[in-house]
């Protein structure tokens, strides 16, 4: 047993030695006595392989071509996005130059900044790189060329932040195009948390029952109060408040301007929106809606108002500023 | 080793030997798994180291017929990994997934020193980086390769107790 162990050992000890010597003089030939003895495994036991691998190598090339293109396409992709960006704020400017030609004096560029939250916020506030040096104050109408953004509340040497018409404490008032009825424009708060974007709406209160508005009708500010010049465009008459028990009628109205558009504004100088903006905005193009929303009318909860009288007759000016200022 | 087994195993180590080179140029890493040291190792584990040593033999001139220049060196590597495999795996006698990444990782590791050595087509520094950085790292993944796809061969080669 032990003899035959021995033997298997020496066995393997010699062929392995063979082995070595083999591998060591195929290695140390000359390349053309080499290449007969490679080139008759590349024909025979090596030639599928070879088949095999490229086939995976072409997988792999076409592979990498796929993901190639993919990138290209996506590249392609970013930039069209880039530029439809340019396009829209390149309009915008293009827009914003007009309405300073048209305004000519009393006004003062400036770039709104939006202030980051979270996604499901509403967005109420904007900074504007615009201040007191600059000759903006308080209350100092925001607009833009399609019409009314909101009222610059606070004012810093060279910011300043104004509330958009989507906030709580936002008014104006407002009348229909052709000066027929009066009413007071107020943020649409009336909101469920599903239907958020109904949020940027607005709602013409306490106009008088006689005057029944059209869908479609354009409204303006009335420029009673004396902070909003008359006739700037604040939006479009998109349905009724259904309101049980009331003397007056509530509109939902779509805003002329969409927050996400505004980018960059005029604020009107106090001097200016005590002379008027004359037809600046009366002979404007038809605006971009603000809210893809349809038109979805709520029934009001608090219909029965018993202030109405006074509201109709209540000056387009803020409350003062209670609610805290996000960061 | 049973007649039943040894086909078993051959099967084994063909589908390696396919894999080297259907999922290697496929994955195109740059220390990519050395499906062939896979089968080498596998089976000479199973076999006599005589037995190992030509298998060895046979598998590095074949993967040598495509290396223009190198011709022996391949040969030379597998036949010294293939007969180590079998004489160690008769002295240590185990099986388990610790003993099998060593001789996995050892096994890489020695077949490509070999090899750079009798290809002579490295020298200095760029052979320092290739033995002391590409080649573990390669040697790792051919080793945690190894034992995955050992594990998951075990069913086939693992005879059953009478």
């Amino acid at each position: 047993m032990a003899r035959a162990a021995t033997l298997g050992g020496r066995l393997d000890t010699l062929v392995f030695g063979a082995c070595i010597v083999v591998a060591l003089v195929l290695s140390a030939l000359p390349d053309q006595m080499r290449e007969p003895v490679a080139g008759a495994l590349r024909r025979t036991i090596v030639a599928p392989l070879v088949g095999l691998q490229r086939g995976a190598e072409r997988w792999r090339a076409a592979w990498l071509e796929s993901e190639r293109q993919t990138l290209q396409r996506d590249s392609v992709g970013m930039q069209k996005t880039r530029v439809q960006a340019l396009e829209v704020e390149n309009d915008r400017l293009r827009r914003l130059l007009g309405l300073g030609n048209r305004l000519a004096w009393g006004f003062v560029p400036a770039e709104a900044l939006h202030t980051e939250g979270r996604t499901e916020d509403v967005v109420t506030t904007l900074t504007l790189t615009a201040g007191r040096l600059a000759g903006v104050a308080q209350y100092s109408p925001v607009v833009a060329p399609e019409g009314v953004v909101g009222l610059v509340q606070t004012v810093d040497s060279r910011l300043s932040i104004a509330i958009l018409y989507s906030h709580p404490d936002f008014r104006v008032s407002a009348m229909s195009a052709d000066g027929a009825a009066f009413g007071i424009v107020y943020p649409h708060m009336d909101v469920t948390g599903g239907r958020l974007s109904e949020r940027y709406l607005l709602e013409l209160r306490n106009v008088p029952f006689r005057n029944e508005l059209k869908i479609g009708t354009h409204i303006f500010s009335s420029g009673v109060g004396g902070v909003w010049p008359r006739g700037v465009l604040i939006g479009t008459v998109v349905g009724e408040v259904p309101e049980p028990e009331s003397w007056s009628r509530t509109y939902l109205v779509r805003p002329a301007v969409n927050p996400a558009h505004v980018t960059s504004v005029m604020i009107l100088m106090p001097q200016r929106a005590q002379q008027g903006v004359g037809s600046v905005w009366m002979g404007a193009p038809e605006p971009v809606p603000a809210a893809k929303a349809a038109p979805v009318i709520g029934t009001r909860r608090d219909s029965a108002r018993g202030d109405s009288a006074r509201d109709s007759t209540r000056r387009d000016t803020v409350r003062p500023d209670t609610t805290p200022r996000r960061p | 080793m049973k007649s039943s087994l040894a086909i078993r195993t051959a099967a084994a180590c063909a589908i390696l030997i396919v894999m080297h080179y259907t999922l290697r140029p496929l994955l195109g890493w740059r220390s990519s798994i050395d499906f062939l040291l896979i089968a080498l190792v596998f089976g000479s584990v199973r076999t006599r180291p005589a037995s190992a040593a030509v298998y060895g033999l046979v598998l590095g001139l074949a993967a040598d017929s495509l290396a223009l220049g190198a011709f022996g060196a391949g040969a030379l590597a597998a036949t010294i990994v293939g007969f180590s495999a079998s004489w160690l795996k008769a002295v240590f006698f185990a099986d388990n997934f610790a003993l099998n990444t060593i001789f996995l990782f050892a096994g890489k590791w020695l077949f490509d020193l070999v090899y750079m050595l009798m290809a002579r087509r490295m020298h200095g520094v760029e052979m320092l980086v290739q033995l002391v950085l590409w080649t573990p790292l390669a040697a790792l993944v051919t080793a945690l390769a190894g034992v995955v796809i050992i594990a998951l061969l075990r069913p086939v080669y693992q005879e059953k107790a009478a």
